[in-house]
């Protein structure tokens, strides 16, 4: 995993680059981030060609709106993370294109909790925010995680947790706060 | 930092924020440097459960795709947004002009939309527009991927003299309101608007009264006659 780590630097000095219409710049931008990207969408859409569709826009939209970029107000890695896990919450939310079969619901809803847990086990120790997300109660940071990691609503996180979607609600806005605090 | 806004914080980092909610959070980060701080800091901080991801290498035409993207899509620089349809900036005299040329631009577009070619066309997105009575939909908005929209009028709106109804869109909090034409008569049209991104789920259309030619400023200054969040077709 650690076989390739993108100086922030670089990033931030692509964008720049790309802003001002370097083409070269993105290509680069691609080599270095492509691969992550679409890791980080398909948990959310869960199939290897729509991760591929939404890395494929976070691209043209990294073209178009570099100019925005402002290196003041955060690093150029968040900044396309971002795009990214927009595009792949829209595609999933646009319910018209992701069918699924009663059996295949259940299954997908197992690999998602088993995607977002593994995604906290992952984080290394000396991690700050392992820790905070350790401190949380269980079911506050098991929906915060599904959420975040692998893009359910409010509803389906209620669905996969068998739990009111009340409960949920007040359980990530807890989480959230609980979070904020312990990170800050 | 109230918890209230801790707890919307949350919600938007986790990308649970939808449709109005979603714009009025993105609205407010446009203006609240303390707020765009906090959310920066929350995504910086989550950035690293995103890099617990697989890295899964791009199939060989991925780029080749993108490349084709790039021909169509232009490149969003402070140049080629036209500064006149900027939110949230005073306006020189100067861009007055340019208001009427727009205008009258847009009415081009009207024309060269309504004689060139009826074969039927797919919208990207709909949006229904709604009053704030309980008088039911006030107008339906479809939107197409060339920049032009179909409005249907279903009610007819009282326009006093020297007023005109005028069409907006919010395609983000960044961009800000953008005109995409005035009606001069409320009959179903098509307007030209000027180049934006595709327009996406849950994007603001509404349609405000204006003192005639249009906005001088550029940006809604008249009452909502009626607005509504777009929507894709099941199609």
């Amino acid at each position: 995993m650690l076989l390739h780590m993108p100086q922030a630097i670089d990033t931030n000095d692509l964008l720049l680059r790309i802003a001002k219409g370097e083409r070269p710049a993105l290509a680069q931008l691609f080599a270095d981030e492509s691969a992550r990207l679409i890791g980080v969408a398909l948990r959310i859409v869960r199939r290897r060609d729509l991760a591929e569709e939404v890395v494929q826009e976070t691209f043209v939209a990294a073209w178009r709106r570099a100019g925005q970029f402002d290196p003041a107000l955060g690093h150029g890695r968040a900044w396309l993370t971002t795009i990214a896990r927009n595009r792949a919450l829209n595609l999933l939310r646009d319910s018209s294109r992701i069918e699924y079969h009663d059996e295949d619901v259940l299954a997908d809803m197992g690999d998602r909790v088993g995607d977002a847990m593994a995604a906290f086990q992952a984080l290394s120790d000396r991690d700050a925010l392992k820790h905070c997300l350790g401190q949380l109660e269980e079911p506050k940071r098991r929906a915060i995680l599904l959420c975040y990691v692998t893009g359910l609503n409010h509803g389906e996180a209620a669905a996969s947790m068998n739990a009111p979607l009340g409960t949920i609600k007040a359980w990530i806005r807890r989480g959230t706060i609980a979070l904020q605090e312990c990170l800050s | 930092m109230t918890d209230e806004q801790m707890a919307q914080i949350g919600d938007y980092v986790l990308g649970l924020l939808e449709g109005p909610e979603l714009n009025a959070f993105e609205a407010r980060l446009k203006q609240d440097p303390a707020l765009a701080r906090a959310v920066g800091l929350m995504q910086a901080q989550l950035q690293s459960l995103d890099d617990t991801a697989a890295a899964l290498p791009a199939s060989p035409e991925l780029w080749t795709s993108i490349e084709r993207d790039l021909d169509k899509a232009p490149l969003e620089t402070a140049g080629t947004v036209v500064p006149f349809f900027r939110r949230s900036r005073p306006m020189p005299a100067a861009w007055f002009g340019l208001a009427a040329s727009v205008a009258v631009a847009m009415g081009i577009g009207y024309f060269a939309g309504t004689l060139g070619g009826s074969s039927p066309r797919q919208p990207v997105m709909v949006a229904v527009l709604l009053g704030d009575s309980d008088a039911g939909p006030g107008a339906i908005v479809e939107a197409f991927a060339d920049d032009t929209i179909r409005l249907l009028p279903l009610e007819r709106f009282a326009v006093p003299e020297g007023k005109i109804l005028q069409v907006w869109t919010l395609p983000d909090a960044d961009t800000g309101p953008v005109s995409l034409g005035t009606l001069t008569d409320q009959g179903a049209i098509t307007l030209a608007g000027p180049d934006l991104p595709l327009p996406s789920s849950g994007q603001l259309y509404e349609i405000t009264l204006e003192p005639a030619p249009g906005s001088p400023t550029g940006r809604p200054t008249g009452p909502v006659l009626v607005k509504g969040f777009a929507k894709a077709p099941l199609i």
